[in-house]
């Protein structure tokens, strides 16, 4: 107990709760329009695993509430009553989401979590008897409660080897499996003996010395298992165990056990029959005792044949139910037939034959397992990732349906997953990068040069391979789907509509995208700023919408999709678009034109909306029209290093359109030099390198040069007249030019001479340094030279 | 344990009374300047610098301090002298304000000069010369006198 750290497990504690109130959102937002049992189950359990955590952390306010929501759905999960006011239930269950999250707030802040969840708890109960009003079944409700879940509870005994174990005079043995990778297995078990300890006396535990270090690994593999007496009844003691952190499964014993007699044939041609009979009775001993079989002696080659011809006769006894044993023996491999039977005792054994209610078609379950099994690998790829989606999060803390608990057990092997501080993944980056320049720094030693060295230079290819290898592995542990940034989006649109009155619709493409999860981070604010303007300032009114010819509904497209080394994430409303006139005029207002009014474009002047202060809204709401969110957008966007842009058609709509770079870090470069400095410009904006002739060059009459090219025009810009550098390259004809692309557009830029491809990770400017235009970052080179990045955009806005 | 936290007190003490009235001095054109020693991180020599464009000219580029990358001031041109090349008694000083790191590149480094409160004063209020709003205030040693920096106009004052 000494070691007892409440702190680590606080971190834990507050890591699993934000988990699992963002995936109840999501449930909730979803089955907003009518939840299915699915939905009702997994938000059930949810709140129930939020009520035990926080209970145990001592968060009584957080625990109240999750077990008002519980008792809910718990309503609705029994009864599934008709004619329930969704929107209602919505909104009460997402102010119980919001208190908690106001909780966690405050608890991961390191302030008490001092929130009042008395009124909310009133409103939830209140709405809860009315439901139950509705639903025709009065105060019996709560007498029927105990009846109904000590029938789910039943099934989940599992009688297994502690059986033997079964200390006299105990009237209870319990075995718990922790999460795997949960940690503190030990103290964990400790813990849960201190919440029972009121309850039940005379414990023996297994192993013997709880908080000892070695029982860590014995509780890891083996599990946690303990024998009591207690006054409780088995439900009791079900709900009490139910509330452990992290509980993966649990068996609890009281006694009777069931004896079950099985005759199993294999398919014919699968050969070794003996074998796989005996992987199936191994199998079996994980939660049977006692079992007989026939022929005995499974390992002898005689008995293939016995097995083939009479099939394999086995009987055991177990406490799971005739459902959980005959789905066990169902996902044997090769499995022809099975003939499984409940018999009352060891000596009605040789009864009969008596087939109940089985042979099921076989085939038809072992298509669909099968099926199962070949969507949770498609599956497995996308969730091998950080942020861990929240499927696997899910896990129930408890299981009161024996379904999910066989679902469980299919569904571990797939679960490889580890969660990993990001400081960790983060210092992993950072090595990368340090080792990316040690390689460049090597191979390109200035040592070496004029050296014929074939072997040096054969192992120097192969360590760059094995080390762009291990820099995309890194790379992509970083990856996090946009999914859950996106679902954020649906609880922002369906606040509004509800304060606004207005009926949107948020569509939702392309969730599965992989962004940088440093990136992520700075996604969520300017998505959030920019689908409140859509709802706000570009749907309009449902009445005005039906004058103008469009569906009352509006929609608002949320995209996101991949683009060479960029993800493109667009938010499209069908709303009234922008109002070029007055954001013209409020430019003007502002001072923020630059050129003559004659020569702005409708594009450019949408721009504007991006500056500060400028909101053409004439009336604040408490969601936009001060003017700050676009401006914030464009800063997060910046900080990224990507790029928005707006396009809208007046009474069309509007759409935003972001760039943002896959990964921040490390880039392919072409090395190029100016001056007597070396820049680096990122491949992908390269289009094209090549020499040019002066006869190819000429100037128009306000001094711009320009460049045929193959029939096409192209604007010149050269480096040094770009940055006001000196360079000794002037004439044309003995630099490069480097046609650069963005967005369509083409720029030839002038530069002194090429230098090489290089793998460049990027270093941001010091901020004591102002955002330099054509500049977006640095890098080291080899010799520990700094080397500029360009940004290419910086040439085309001008 | 007490014991312990006494040590640990006292060792608070020593660091504080380390750096407190300390000051690095250096010298540009001969002029003698104090900078106060908590915010110097290091001192190093001249370095290949990187220029950086659309950057005011006293900014003179970046350097790189064994991976991180640090942008360096040069003094002079701040004090708005003449530019002098670069020689073995150049120094950069790493110094490090409000998270802020720059190097400041100074012709000479001095030593660190333990000046007491009672020592310093005020600048005169007359300003005469350009270079004074970048001055705190003055200390007196003996019979030198050492200009002290304000840092924050020094790195920030456009």
């Amino acid at each position: 107990m000494a070691d007892f750290s409440r702190e680590s497990m606080l971190d834990m504690f507050i890591y699993e709760m934000n988990q699992l109130v963002e995936q109840l959102e999501q449930l909730i937002i979803q089955g907003e329009q009518g939840y299915s049992m699915d939905d009702i189950n997994e938000i059930f359990r949810i709140m129930h695993t939020i009520k035990g955590s926080a209970a145990m952390m001592l968060y009584d306010n957080v625990s109240k509430t999750a077990h008002s929501a519980e008792d809910l759905f718990f309503f609705l999960r029994e009864e599934n009553p008709q004619d329930v006011d969704y929107s209602t239930l919505t909104d009460l269950v997402l102010e119980c989401v919001d208190f908690i999250k106001n909780e966690l707030v405050k608890i991961e802040a390191g302030e008490d979590s001092d929130g009042n969840p008395t009124d909310i708890i009133a409103r939830v109960k209140a709405f809860l008897s009315l439901l139950k009003g509705e639903a025709g079944v009065p105060e019996e409700e709560v007498k029927k409660e105990p009846e109904t879940e000590p029938k789910a509870e039943e099934k989940t005994v599992q009688n297994n080897e502690i059986s033997l174990e079964l200390r006299n005079g105990a009237d209870y043995t319990a075995k718990i499996f922790f999460e795997e990778d949960c940690e503190m297995e030990s103290v964990r078990a400790f813990t849960l003996l201190q919440n029972l300890k009121d309850y039940i006396s005379n414990v023996t535990t297994v192993p013997e010395d709880v908080v000892a270090d070695s029982s860590e690994e014995i509780i890891k593999k083996e599990g946690f298992s303990f024998s009591f007496n207690s006054d409780k009844t088995y439900e009791e003691l079900c709900e009490l165990i139910q509330q452990t952190v992290y509980l993966k499964s649990y068996e609890l014993l009281s006694g009777e056990l069931k004896r079950y007699k099985a005759v199993l044939f294999f398919e014919e041609g699968c050969e070794m029959e003996n074998v796989r009979a005996y992987t199936v009775i191994h199998n079996l001993q994980e939660y049977c005792t006692n079992i007989k079989h026939e022929p005995e002696d499974v390992i002898d080659e005689a008995a293939t044949e016995i097995i083939r011809k009479n099939g394999f006769k086995f009987s055991f006894s177990t406490g799971k139910s005739y459902d959980d044993v005959s789905k066990e023996l169902y996902s044997t491999v090769f499995l022809k037939a099975l003939d499984l039977e409940e018999i009352s005792d060891d000596a009605d054994e040789q009864k009969s034959e008596s087939k109940e209610k089985t042979k099921v078609e076989i085939k038809e379950e072992k298509k669909e397992e099968t099926k199962a099994k070949e969507e949770k690998k498609e599956e497995s790829p996308k969730t091998e990732n950080i942020a861990l989606e929240p499927k696997t999060e899910a896990k129930p803390a408890a299981q009161k349906k024996p379904a999910s608990a066989a679902s469980q057990k299919k569904a571990a092997p797939t679960q490889h997953m580890i969660s990993v501080n990001i400081g960790k993944l983060d210092q992993l980056l950072n090595l990368m990068g340090e080792l990316v320049i040690a390689e460049a720094m090597t191979t390109q030693n200035p040592d070496l040069e004029g050296l014929e060295l074939e072997s040096f230079n054969k192992s120097a290819r192969q360590l760059r391979k094995i080390i762009n290898d291990v820099q995309d592995t890194v790379m992509s542990m970083r990856m996090v789907s946009l999914s859950t940034t996106f679902f954020k989006m649906n609880r922002i649109v369906r606040d509004m509509c509800k304060n606004l009155g207005k009926d949107v619709h948020l569509e939702v493409v392309g969730e599965e995208t992989e962004v940088d999860k440093n990136i992520i981070e700075h996604l969520s604010d300017p998505l959030m700023h920019i689908i409140r303007n859509s709802v706000d300032h570009g749907i309009e009114m449902p009445d005005e919408r039906k004058a103008a010819g469009k569906p009352e509904k509006g929609t608002v497209l949320l995209e996101a999709r991949n683009a060479g080394g960029e993800v493109v994430i667009i938010v499209k409303d069908d709303g009234q678009g922008l109002d070029t006139q007055k954001i013209f005029n409020k430019a003007k207002e502002n001072g923020l034109l630059k050129k003559p009014e004659s020569e702005y474009t409708e594009r450019e002047i949408h721009q504007f909306i991006f500056h500060p202060g400028l909101s053409t809204n004439d009336k604040v709401t408490s969601y936009s029209g001060r003017g700050v969110g676009m401006d914030v957008v464009m800063n997060n966007i910046e900080i990224v290093g990507g790029t928005i842009s707006v396009e809208s058609e007046l009474g069309e709509g509007t759409t935003n359109i972001l760039k943002i770079p896959l990964t921040l870090a490390i880039i392919e470069g072409m090395l190029i030099k100016m001056g007597g400095a070396k820049y680096t410009i990122p491949i992908s904006s390269i289009q094209e390198t090549f020499k040019a002739k002066q006869e190819q060059i000429f100037t128009d009459p306000d001094g711009n040069e320009m460049l045929t090219l193959r029939g096409d025009v192209f604007n010149i810009v050269r480096l040094y007249d770009f940055f006001n550098a000196e360079s000794e390259v002037q004439n044309i004809e003995d630099g490069v030019f480097i046609m650069l692309e963005n967005e369509g557009q083409h720029v030839c830029l002038f530069v002194d001479e090429l230098i090489g491809e290089q793998q460049v990770v990027v270093k941001t400017m010091p901020s004591y340094i102002k955002k330099v235009r054509g500049i977006s970052g640095c890098t080291l080179l080899g010799n520990g030279d700094i080397s500029l990045i360009i940004d290419v955009v910086g040439f085309f806005d001008k | 344990m007490s014991m312990e936290n006494e040590q640990v007190d006292m060792d608070l003490v020593l660091e504080e009374d380390t750096t407190k009235d300390k000051y690095l001095t250096f010298e540009i054109d001969s002029e003698k300047y104090g900078i106060d020693i908590s915010h110097v991180i290091e001192i190093i020599t001249i370095c290949a610098i990187t220029w950086v464009p659309e950057t005011p000219d006293f900014l003179k580029g970046v350097i790189n301090l064994r991976g991180s990358i640090i942008p360096v001031i040069d003094a002079r041109l701040r004090f708005r002298k003449p530019e002098k090349e670069y020689d073995s008694l150049t120094c950069i000083i790493v110094i490090e304000y409000e998270n802020y790191k720059v190097g400041v590149i100074v012709d000479t480094v001095n030593e660190v000069m333990y000046i007491p409160e009672e020592s310093v004063s005020l600048p005169p209020n007359a300003k005469l010369k350009y270079q004074n709003k970048f001055i705190k205030s003055i200390g007196k040693v003996d019979a030198d006198v050492q200009l002290l920096l304000d840092v924050d106009k020094f790195l920030f004052l456009d």
